[in-house]
C-alpha cells in the first residue's frame, strides 16, 4: 500500500473552505434555531390549546425523523409543492433549523418547567406582575439549566451539518469527498476529513463537559 | 400540482425490503452498542487504571466526529487500510456500533454513578465481592434508571441507519432514493417514507416513556 499524504496539503484550500462553511452553517443555524425554539416553547406553554397543540405536533414530528430525510424532503418536496426555489445552501439551513428548533423548544420548555411552581406563585403573591415574575424569578434560573443542554445541542448540530453534503452543499464532508473522487486517494482524504472534524469537535465536546460541570444542576 | 402515489404501490415489495433492512440494522446496532457500551463503561469504572485515558479518549472522539464520517471511513477507507472488502450492511453495522457505543457507555456510566456510594460501601461491608456488588446492588437499580436514555439510544440508532444510505445500504431511505430517481416522483415518495419513519420512531419514544413510568419505582432507593 503506498500512501501519498501530500494530496491533503495540495487541496488544503478546498478543505479549509469546507471547514469554514461547516462552522458558518452551525453558527447561522443556531442563531435562527434559538429564537425558533423560544417561540415554539412559548406557544407550547400558552393557554391557547390551538397554539399549544400546533407546537407539540411540530416538535414531536421533527424530533422523530432522521435529519437526512428532512434534508431530502426540503430539497425535493418544498420546491415542487410551494413554488419556492431554494439554493442547496438555503435548503440545508431550512432543514437544520426545523430540526434544531424542535430540540431547542423542548429544552426551553423543560427549563421553564423545572422551576418549581411555588416560586412563580410566591413572586405573584409578593405583588410582582406575571411579566416581572417571569423576567426576575423564573427565566434567570431557567437560563442556567438551559445553557448546558443548548451547548450539547450545539455539538450535535456541528456534527449534523455533515449531512448536508448529500445535497451537494460544499461543507467539509462534501469537499473532502469531492477531492477523494478526483484523486482516488481514498484513505488519505477520508482520514484527513475525520481528523479535521475531530480537531474542531473535540475541544467543543470538552467545553460542553466543562459547561455541564459548571452550570449543571445537581439534584 | 397533482400527486401520483402509484410508484409506492407498485414498488411496495422493494419498500418492504428496505423497511426490513432498516429494522434489522437498527436492532442489531442498538443491541451491539448497548453491550459494547456496558463493557466500555465497566472497564472505564472498574478496569485497569492505565487503560482509562484510552476509553475516555475513544468516547470523547466519537462525540466529536459525525456519524457520516465514521460510516464513510469504515466503508471506503478501512478496506484500503486492511485490504479486505466489507459489504455495506456490515460496514454500517460496525460504524454505527462504534459511534453509538460511545453514547451508550456514557449513559451506563451515569446510571452506575447515580447509585449512591453508600450502597456500594454497605455491600462491600457485608462481604460481597465486586462482581456480586455490581450484579445484585448497582446494576438492577442503574438499569431501570437508564431506561429513558436507552430509549433515546434506540431512536438514535433508527435515525442513524438512514444515514447509511450514503454507503448504499439497501435500507428504507436508500429504497426511497432509488425509486425517486427512477420514477421522478420524489415528493410523494419522500413524504410517504417520512411518515413511515415517524410511525416507527414515535411509538418507540412513547413506548419507552410508558415503560419507564411503569418501572420507575424499581430504580428508586
Amino acid at each position: 500500500m503506498n500512501l501519498d499524504w501530500s494530496v491533503v496539503w495540495t487541496h488544503r484550500q478546498a478543505l479549509t473552505h469546507g471547514a469554514l462553511l461547516t462552522i458558518g452553517l452551525t453558527v447561522l443555524t443556531m442563531l435562527l434555531a434559538v429564537p425558533g425554539g423560544i417561540v415554539l416553547a412559548m406557544m407550547r406553554l400558552s393557554h391557547q390549546p390551538l397554539l399549544s397543540r400546533a407546537s407539540l405536533a411540530f416538535v414531536e414530528f421533527f424530533r422523530n425523523l432522521p435529519l437526512v430525510l428532512v434534508i431530502y424532503w426540503v430539497f425535493y418536496v418544498l420546491p415542487m409543492t410551494t413554488d419556492v426555489q431554494l439554493s442547496p445552501m438555503s435548503t440545508a439551513i431550512v432543514a437544520l433549523v426545523l430540526n434544531v428548533s424542535a430540540y431547542n423548544a423542548e429544552t426551553f420548555r423543560a427549563g421553564i418547567n423545572s422551576i418549581r411552581k411555588g416560586q412563580l406563585e410566591a413572586a405573584l403573591a409578593m405583588g410582582m406582575s406575571r411579566h416581572q415574575a417571569m423576567a426576575k424569578v423564573v427565566i434567570p434560573q431557567a437560563a442556567r439549566r438551559v445553557l448546558p443542554v443548548l451547548a450539547s445541542t450545539w455539538v450535535s448540530l456541528f456534527k449534523d451539518t455533515s449531512l448536508v453534503s448529500v445535497i451537494a452543499v460544499a461543507d467539509l464532508a462534501y469537499s473532502a469527498m469531492q477531492v477523494r473522487a478526483q484523486t482516488f486517494r481514498v484513505l488519505e482524504m477520508l482520514t484527513a476529513m475525520a481528523v479535521m472534524y475531530w480537531l474542531m469537535g473535540y475541544p467543543q465536546a470538552k467545553l460542553v463537559d466543562w459547561i455541564h460541570r459548571k452550570y449543571g444542576v445537581k439534584e | 400540482m397533482e400527486f401520483d402515489f402509484s410508484p409506492i404501490v407498485d414498488n411496495w415489495r422493494f419498500f418492504a425490503n428496505g423497511l426490513g433492512v432498516t429494522l434489522a440494522l437498527s436492532a442489531a446496532s442498538a443491541v451491539a452498542s448497548l453491550l459494547a457500551g456496558l463493557a466500555i463503561a465497566l472497564l472505564r469504572l472498574y478496569g485497569p487504571a492505565w487503560l482509562r485515558p484510552l476509553w475516555v479518549f475513544y468516547i470523547d472522539s466519537m462525540r466529536a466526529i459525525p456519524v457520516l464520517v465514521v460510516l464513510v471511513w469504515m466503508y471506503f477507507a478501512f478496506p484500503v487500510l486492511a485490504s479486505v472488502s466489507i459489504p455495506p450492511f456490515w460496514a454500517a453495522l460496525v460504524a454505527l456500533t462504534l459511534h453509538i457505543a460511545a453514547y451508550a457507555a456514557e449513559v451506563v456510566r451515569a446510571g452506575i454513578e447515580s447509585v449512591r456510594p453508600g450502597q456500594t460501601r454497605a455491600a462491600l461491608a457485608l462481604g460481597m465481592s465486586r462482581a456480586q456488588l455490581l450484579r445484585k446492588v448497582v446494576l438492577p437499580q442503574a438499569i431501570v434508571r437508564m431506561l429513558p436514555a436507552f430509549g433515546s439510544i434506540l431512536t438514535l440508532a433508527i435515525k442513524d441507519t438512514a444515514i447509511a444510505t450514503v454507503i448504499a445500504v439497501p435500507e428504507l431511505m436508500h429504497s426511497a432514493e432509488t425509486v425517486a430517481g427512477q420514477t421522478y416522483r420524489p415528493a410523494e415518495i419522500f413524504t410517504c417514507v417520512m411518515l413511515a419513519y415517524f410511525c416507527i420512531l414515535f411509538p418507540v419514544t412513547r413506548g419507552i416513556d410508558r415503560l419507564y413510568q411503569r418501572l420507575a419505582h424499581l430504580g428508586r432507593s
